[in-house]
């Protein structure tokens, strides 16, 4: 999969497991920091995005600090999926 | 205690409808609330709640997010229910594997509380009480108590409960609803056991100060019983304590829910109102749950506000231009009774 | 407001079935958290541990005498911790059964310990199991309600890991506003695999025995287990066992984050500080602080800095989350029942499994059983949604 092609199906998918109904996916921008401003997530956000990113493509985060810095934002998921992903 | 504002979500709109013909009929044997727009609450926090987390939330803030109070005193007793077994069911499919957290943070009882508290910064006193029939009428109470320790406070007081999806089959499997569809019309002649079920949202804003309040919360009392003799005796003595010397009951403001296994409680009831009190029903226009006596509430507040009574409400006229006491007694699965003395002023 | 005494107290847990098990449990240090689930499979069997009251739900039925369908693992703790609370108050039939006796408890797993049985009824995939009208939390006292014909108040409160704290303030509050003469107060959990899989999404399970306070520390350990007090007025003690006053309650919100606390804790700070208010206390009149401590990195570090904030330099101040897990609903019970015993006994318990100071906020728990004079133990619950509670029980 295209690098691109990944970071458009990501924020799909983060729009809906997080049910961010007011936000249309192709507004979130690559290098938006997802957590704090930006988007505007929190920490429960954190986990479930770490959840998200297990059940779709196999990436094993065990530590939610670590977690925090692949989750800055789209682009950081995206690069850490392509390096790790088992599925 | 005085109620000085209210706000309700339930099937119904919030006003007092004259007309049956504009009273919303339940669809698919469910009285479902009509939810507004929620245009208080933080989109980044309605986009994880559950209906009964939105519509409290969304009930309540109209009267706390400008208006500061003391504390925060609800009564639900399934808020979260939903959550709880999304959790569940997710636990399930994935054999306990990762599990999305977001729905078991939202499964706990005291979450519209909580939420509550968050939202509107509120660091003040803050609970839930989810005694089934009884959680609504304990938050009163509770309310009533802390008005008595700090008397120049102000209180949120309300009670919410929705129709989830899971809560709603259990409660078929127990038998607790009409299997056969009836309209609202019909519903008190139904002679069949079970009632429609509701769900809804009812806020008050409390406080000493009889000013410009809308009513009095006179007395509350609740007992856990199936014996219609105790049931009568219990209410004899908390009229005989609470209403003075030759006062009587104007209104009785009845729960009768359409059940046949427990109407027998509310004729009881009705038997020791007094020959000229008026008797009201509310629950074919919300349908019944656990704190659909805080609907009940809503609506005494309404009469005695306006001075009417719609009559496809009224079940026994009086000879009464005016009315000030209001009893309402619910009776929540034979077992749970409540009686709340509310007057104007 | 009336002065309101505790004449009767239960508890099981996981380091005994009695007030009596309890407390040489905690004067030998023991832990009764262990590597050990057999009450239901799950995958975390052996791999978690968990605070278990060696109890089956076979031997409650038969111990209780139950012969009632239907009732939850969560119902038969509370009933067992009940009735030794009752048979220690002497307290009558008549009077439990008076209409001035209330009943107030508090739970947050209720009949969710049995998964399969909701799994199924809740999405309709049976016909309807026994226990449709048990898993609501109210199930349980309306059970204790029926088994003991209690005519008085009854409620059930849910603020989280902090109910049983308001189950206690909320029966005081009936008796001094004359809705009841006396209250049994209290609660009950049993362990679920709802709350372990919930926990431990939100990675707050250690998978190690609980270390409260303890700078390495990973997470709480899940435990189970009930507790009652008996609470009766002044004019209605003489002649019984009086075991303490309950002198001082609050319940404050944290306003912050649905499950965790605020950096200064000012949830925390202002409920210790609204039960010293109305106990009339000064902070240095507090002996002994039952902390909430459940062992995870937020709350004990919060919970740290707002006793710093109260009290400038706290008292001694322990966890007993190590000792049985965190017991949820009952946790403010059952450290309320400690709480006393170290006022009764004038002595402390060990904070176990710490060893190093974390630096940020330079506590170091209680780490001996210690004799000494208490004459004022606090105790807090902290919940999500941000429910914070302290009570203070005061030497008679």
């Amino acid at each position: 999969m295209e690098t691109a092609e990944l970071k458009e199906q990501l924020k799909k998918q983060v729009v809906e497991f997080l049910n961010l109904s007011t936000v249309n996916p192709a507004d979130i921008k690559d290098d938006e920091p997802l957590f704090g401003e930006g988007l505007g997530l929190d920490s429960i956000d954190s986990i479930e995005l770490i959840v998200l990113l297990g059940r779709e493509y196999g990436v094993d985060i065990k530590d939610p600090k670590e977690g925090r810095k692949i989750l800055t934002s789209i682009n950081t998921m995206a690069a850490y999926i392509e390096e790790h992903r088992t599925k | 205690m005085y109620i000085h504002q209210t706000y309700c979500i339930s099937a119904q709109q919030d006003l007092l409808q004259d007309d049956i013909e504009q009273i919303n009929e339940p669809i698919d044997k469910k009285l479902l609330a009509i939810e507004p727009s929620y245009e208080k609450i933080p989109p980044g926090i309605l986009r994880r709640m559950g209906k009964s987390i939105r519509m409290g939330v969304g009930a309540a803030l109209p009267l706390i997010s400008e208006t500061k109070v003391d504390g925060i005193i609800l009564g639900s007793a399934n808020a979260g229910m939903d959550d709880c077994v999304k959790f569940l069911n997710q636990m399930v499919q994935y054999e306990e594997g990762q599990l999305t957290p977001g729905s078991f943070v939202q499964s706990t009882g005291n979450v519209i509380a909580g939420q509550l508290g968050l939202i509107t910064k509120n660091k003040g006193y803050n609970i839930t009480h989810i005694h089934l029939g009884l959680a609504f009428e304990n938050a009163l109470l509770d309310a009533m108590m802390q008005l008595n320790a700090n008397a120049s406070n102000s209180y949120l007081v309300g009670g919410v409960d929705e129709i989830s999806p899971f809560h709603y089959n259990i409660e078929t499997l127990a038998g607790s609803y009409k299997s056969e569809d009836i309209s609202n019309k019909k519903l008190y002649e139904s002679d069949s056991p079970g009632c429609v079920v509701g769900e809804g949202a009812t806020m008050f804003i409390v406080n000493n100060s009889a000013d410009g309040a809308i009513a009095k919360v006179k007395a509350i009392s609740s007992l856990h019983s199936s014996d219609l003799d105790l049931v009568q005796q219990q209410l004899k003595s908390f009229l005989q304590k609470n209403l003075a010397e030759g006062e009587t009951i104007d209104l009785f403001l009845s729960g009768e829910n359409g059940d046949n296994r427990t109407l027998p409680f509310y004729q009881a009831v009705e038997s020791i109102a007094g020959e000229d009190t008026a008797i009201v029903r509310y629950k074919h226009m919300t349908g019944d749950f656990a704190t659909a006596s805080a609907l009940g509430l809503w609506y005494a507040c309404q009469f005695l506000k306006n001075q009417s009574l719609p009559g496809h409400m009224l079940k026994r006229q009086s000879s009464k231009a005016a009315f000030s006491n209001i009893l309402i007694y619910n009776n929540f699965k034979g077992v749970q009774h409540s009686f709340v003395l509310v007057s104007a002023n | 407001m009336s002065r309101i005494f505790i004449t009767g107290m239960g508890i099981v847990s996981a380091v005994g079935n009695s007030v009596a098990a309890n407390h040489e449990a905690l004067k030998a240090n023991t832990c009764g958290i262990q590597y050990k689930l057999d009450l239901f499979p799950s995958k975390y069997a052996g791999l978690l541990p968990f605070g278990l009251v060696a109890l089956s739900n076979e031997e409650l039925l038969k111990a209780l005498k139950v012969t009632e369908s239907g009732v939850t693992r969560t119902s038969l703790l509370g009933l067992y911790a009940l009735n030794e609370a009752l048979a220690d108050s002497k307290i009558s039939t008549e009077e439990i059964q008076s209409f001035d006796t209330a009943l107030i408890g508090a739970n947050t797993v209720g009949g969710m310990c049995l998964t399969d049985e909701l799994y199924n009824d809740a999405n309709a995939k049976t016909d309807g199991s026994d226990y449709l009208g048990s898993y609501d939390c109210a199930s349980v006292n309306l059970f204790l309600q029926r088994h003991l014909k209690i005519n008085g108040v009854i409620n059930t409160i849910n603020t989280a890991c902090s109910s049983s704290a308001n189950a206690i303030m909320y029966g005081a509050m009936l008796m001094n506003n004359g809705y009841a003469r006396r209250a049994i107060v209290g609660g009950t959990d049993s362990l679920a695999k709802f709350t372990i899989n919930g926990f431990n999404s939100l990675h707050i399970l250690s998978n190690e025995i609980c270390t409260p306070f303890d700078e390495g520390r990973k997470g709480l350990n899940l435990g189970e287990g009930a507790a009652w007090l008996i609470l009766e007025k002044e004019e209605d003690i003489k002649g019984k066992n009086v075991y303490a006053e309950l002198t001082g309650y609050s319940n404050a919100n944290d306003a912050y984050h649905p499950s965790s606390l605020s950096d200064e804790g000012d949830g925390p700070f202002l409920s210790m500080q609204g039960a010293l208010k109305l106990a009339k206390l000064t902070p240095d009149k507090i002996d002994f602080i039952n902390a909430h401590g459940t062992g995870t990195e937020n709350n004990d570090e919060v919970e740290s800095r707002a006793m710093i904030r109260l009290f400038g330099k706290p008292p001694a101040f322990a966890s007993t989350k190590g000792n049985v897990g965190h017991t949820l609903g009952a946790a403010g019970a059952i450290e309320a029942v400690y709480s006393i015993l170290s006022l009764q006994h004038q002595e402390v318990y060990a904070n176990l499994h710490f060893k190093n100071t974390i630096p940020s906020t330079g506590l170091t728990p209680v780490e001996w059983y210690t004799k000494m004079p208490v004459n004022h133990v606090m105790s807090n619950s902290f919940g999500f949604g941000g429910n914070c509670s302290s009570l203070i029980f005061s030497k008679v």
